[in-house]
């Protein structure tokens, strides 16, 4: 398949200039994917697929347009590819519209990322099956009577894409992926139901915990829900858990963008060079760690993949600026988008922290919320658990927490020594002081 | 991955364009279509264009019932869309994608087999249909000898279609969206705009010999803008769209988008931080129904009450809100998102009323559901395409006009919050606990209303807000806006909603003055 991708990539190319093009990009991807899923201790879902797919970028008279097919047919793209040409010029031109200057492909490193299993083709209907059962029966024992519902799921699947610039790029990727996932539904006081999941994704089939441990996970979890309550309005310290770090810091991370600056958008536009956390916050890029979710050896640009310090010491050093913001802000291209993102771990553990730090809130989830990556105001509902001094005292539910990430960044003041693996970004949980939780 | 109990519903606000290397496509789009579409006929149109005909269909039925499956259903679909974007000043960006293909489901009780293909051939059909078959394990069994053609209203006629339109006529809206926006004031610094055209044709062929066909038209025109004072920015926007035509936009809806987009925008300078903990909440006519959304149409979801996960499952037939609360979930308004001729397992497009006076009368129920219920299909079978099997999904959910004025509830609630946009989201089904997030809104004061605040999260609990739903207004409004879309197992699905304005009395404000 990879060569038969990289012949018709080619080909594409030079039926697009023929067509009238100055410049075109050409990605093609596939994809076999495999879900199961059980409840009641027999499957309740099963679906297999197989995708496919071609994506055309054209660049005519300084104008530009994008499309896609599933039609792989020579004759068939062939057509595509005049009209789509042809059609483009019908745009308005945009003088910041072309290909990466070829400079920003050099460098590539040749590293084995460490995404694809090699034992993928020879897993059996069965041995899916039975991971899901276990994963089940894991959370089933663990949950006990309190169980309601609970629902097992795997899936895996193989992908390959290859990127091709008329201008002397081309790349290819391949990768497998497993997902084991449940999620328990509990009884609890009245018309109460909680429910949480536990989830594990992973490149290489070995690196998924045992299937059992993720149904143990989301039957804990569930039952740490049970009896949660909202208490007055109050100004604590808060950790936010590893696996939720992302969702609130992504209305930090939104603002890091070149599109966001260039159309007015972020609160850090004016910021590069200042600081903008506490200085417990560094943020690391970096592309290369073997088996990382978001490992990569080049970006869609085509540039050649580095590892970046974005946020050092809470300065902030370098946006997130693809070729084509770069030429709008006539600033030096990055990369337009993160690949593994790290806070650097520390040492202790979220339970020594959590006795020192008194009365607070560990939150283990969000629901709703937004941020304005305008302004940086946040608003966001919070799910976990009321501690004092280590010990959960009360679980926590329909209360929120409100800020702006100019300031709560400031009161950072601890980082843990968890960084969540099952995520591209691999942060670990966070420590914030004087959070005003919003309840009663 | 599977299932995460959490349903959020999305405002989108832009869509960007974006390369999709594994979005299925074929070789049409918005460089030129006209004269290359089959015509508004939609009915036969699979087989003139694809040549499905009934006894493909039923080859394809019976090896997805080779293994013993109760029942199997054949959704065909042919989606073209496209988007012109203006960034700067320019419209100097278009994306297209064109989805071909067919999902086969194959049912044994409550368990689901799926396979699908983008390749219509009968080779491809047959090997997806076999993959269906795999969750049950029997005789084999056969489909309906004859299909029956479901006739359908139609609530969302077209004039034209949208393939039919040349994009000559298409890129002086999204200019004219801009240049209005400039023109309203000075403090407009930047301004996106957008529009999009979809046209989604289906065919769904049952086992039990029905065969649906539908045309789904989809559209918005969309503007955002950002402002400049004193060295201070804020951001919002606006658009109008729906299950719409091109003839739709008018001079006088490309001005209104453009004004509400910039005076919802510079009001934003104004705003104050909002307080933070319980307080009595208004909720404005119109786009705040994201609020019954996720409050209770999401729990009222079927799959949810015959699992036992939902914090409804034990309440139809009993009193949850007051008499003047009645609460609707509804395919048949004319040009809304959530409409439905036909739903996406071929049940007719149809209204079903889940709380009628204040008392719990149905669940919103796709067939798998019907079945256990023992109840008929509510027409709410809907998915996002023909990769995914249809599960109950919302259509328009809204509140019906209550007795009171929108004076008297604000009044009533003497000091708390006025909620007017609601940009998402997000409710937890088991708990029944929700939140959405007020883009914009006003503080009450002394029973009437103050200074803007924005950007402010709102929690509550499903039964709670309704029980706690004091007073209803009689100024019903739908949103009228088309970039709605309700997430749901990993499937986005449009969706609409309306109200009147609503007094609830105690939810949780997440402000920062505490």
């Amino acid at each position: 398949m990879k060569q038969d991708m990289y012949d018709l990539a080619a080909w594409g190319i030079k039926e697009a200039k023929a067509a009238g093009a100055d410049a075109c990009r050409i990605g093609i991807g596939g994809e076999r994917t495999v879900e199961i899923s059980y409840r009641d201790r027999k499957p309740e879902n099963i679906k297999e697929a197989s995708t496919k797919g071609l994506s055309l970028e054209i660049f005519v008279n300084g104008r530009y347009s994008t499309m896609s097919t599933s039609d792989l047919r020579k004759d068939a793209l062939k057509d595509f590819i005049g009209r789509a040409v042809a059609q483009t010029k019908l745009l308005a031109e945009d003088p910041f519209r072309s290909l990466p200057d070829p400079k920003y492909y050099r460098g590539r490193q040749e590293l084995d990322l460490g995404q694809v299993d090699p034992d993928y083709k020879t897993l059996s209907p069965d041995e899916r099956h039975a991971f899901v059962k276990a994963i089940e029966e894991g959370c089933l024992a663990e949950g006990g009577d309190k169980v309601i519902s609970v629902t097992a799921g795997s899936t895996d699947g193989y992908s390959e894409s290859l990127l091709m610039a008329s201008n002397g790029f081309d790349g290819y990727t391949e990768a497998t992926y497993f997902v084991g996932s449940a999620e328990m539904t509990g009884k609890d006081e009245g018309d109460r139901r909680p429910a949480e999941y536990g989830v594990a994704v992973a490149f290489r089939r070995k690196d998924l915990p045992k299937p059992e441990m993720i149904g143990i996970d989301a039957a804990r979890r569930t039952l740490a829900l049970f009896g949660a309550k909202k208490f007055k309005t109050e100004t604590l310290p808060v950790i936010i858990e590893n696996r939720v770090v992302a969702r609130f810091g992504g209305g930090f991370l939104q603002a890091m963008f070149g599109r966001g600056i260039q159309q007015k958008q972020s609160f850090l536009a004016d910021k590069k060079g200042q600081k903008v956390a506490s200085d417990k916050l560094t943020l690391i890029d970096d592309p290369f760690i073997k088996g990382a979710l978001g490992s990569r050896l080049f970006d869609s640009d085509g540039f050649a993949a580095k590892k970046r310090v974005m946020i050092d010491a809470g300065v902030l050093k370098e946006f997130y600026v693809d070729w084509y913001y770069s030429r709008k802000l006539s600033w030096e291209p990055t990369t337009g988008s993160p690949s593994t993102l790290i806070i650097p771990p520390w040492k202790r553990s979220v339970a020594e922290i959590m006795k020192d730090l008194g009365r607070g809130i560990l939150i283990t989830g969000f629901i709703g919320g937004n941020s304005n990556s305008t302004t940086g105001d946040t608003s966001i509902g919070i799910v976990g658990q009321l501690f004092e001094n280590g010990v959960p005292i009360q679980a926590v539910s329909e209360m929120n927490i409100a800020d702006n990430h100019l300031k709560i960044w400031q009161r950072l003041v601890e980082v843990a020594n968890d960084p969540y693996p099952y995520s591209s970004q691999r942060f670990p949980s966070l420590v914030f002081k004087d959070v005003v939780v919003s309840g009663v | 991955m599977t299932t995460i109990s959490r349903r959020s519903f999305l405002k989108t606000g832009a869509t960007a364009a974006a390369v999709s290397v594994a979005a299925p496509a074929l070789n049409k789009g918005w460089y030129g279509l006209a004269g290359a579409d089959a015509g508004a006929d939609v009915q036969g149109y699979f087989e003139r264009e694809f040549g499905i005909s009934d006894a493909v269909c039923r080859k394809i039925l019976a090896e997805g019932l080779a293994k013993g499956g109760d029942y199997a259903d054949l959704y065909f679909e042919h989606t073209i869309s496209n988007y012109l974007i203006l960034e700067d000043g320019k419209v100097n960006r278009a994306y297209s994608d064109i989805a071909l293909g067919v999902g086969i489901r194959t049912v044994k009780g409550d368990q689901v087999g799926y396979g699908f293909t983008q390749e219509l051939a009968e080779k491809s059909m047959l090997a997806a249909a076999a993959t269906a078959a795999t969750i049950a394990a029997g005789a084999a069994k056969g489909p309906a000898r004859n299909f029956a053609q479901l006739k359908t209203a139609d609530y969302y006629p077209l004039k034209t279609l949208f393939t039919a339109v040349p994009i000559e006529r298409k890129l002086p809206l999204v200019q004219t969206v801009n240049d209005r926006c400039f023109a309203l004031s000075p403090l407009v610094v930047k301004v996106n705009a957008q529009f999009h055209d979809q046209q989604k044709r289906i065919l769904v062929v049952t086992s039990d010999g029905v065969k649906a066909e539908d045309l789904q038209p989809r559209t918005y025109l969309a503007a955002g803008v950002v402002a400049e004072k004193n060295g201070k920015r804020e951001r919002a926007g606006w658009n109008f769209g729906g299950r719409r035509d091109f003839s739709y936009f008018t001079p006088a809806i490309i001005d209104e988008i453009a004004k509400t987009a910039v005076n919802r925008t510079l009001v934003l300078f104004d705003a104050v931080q909002p307080p933070a903990g319980e307080m009595p909440v208004v909720l404005g006519p119109g786009v705040t129904g994201v609020l019954l959304h996720e409050a209770i149409g999401h729990g009222l979801e079927a799959d949810f009450n015959r699992k036992k996960i939902s914090t409804y499952c034990t309440m139809i037939g009993k009193k949850v809100a007051e008499p003047f609360v009645t609460i609707v979930d509804d395919g048949t308004q004319p040009n809304l998102l959530g409409s439905i001729n036909v739903d996406d397992e071929g049940t007719p497009g149809q209204k079903t009323v889940l709380v009628d006076k204040g008392i719990l009368t149905s669940y919103i129920h796709d067939k798998i559901s019907a079945k256990f219920y023992g109840v008929k299909p509510t027409g709410n079978g809907r998915r996002q395409s023909y990769q995914h099997y249809p599960i109950p999904r919302m259509r328009n959910t809204y509140m019906e006009a209550g007795p009171a004025t929108p004076e008297d509830v604000i009044k009533a609630a003497g000091k708390g919050i006025y909620v007017q946009d609601v940009s998402n989201g997000e409710v937890k089904i088991g708990e029944g606990d929700f939140a959405f997030f007020v883009s914009q809104g006003r503080m009450i004061e002394n029973g009437k209303l103050d200074a803007p605040i924005k950007d402010v999260n709102i929690m509550g609990n499903g039964p709670k807000m309704l029980a706690n739903t004091t007073m209803v207004a009689g100024d019903f409004q739908f949103n009228q806006g088309g970039t709605g879309a309700c997430g749901k197992d990993g499937q986005a699905a449009p969706c609409g909603f309306g109200q009147p304005t609503i007094l609830v009395k105690s939810l949780t404000v997440g402000g920062t003055r505490s």
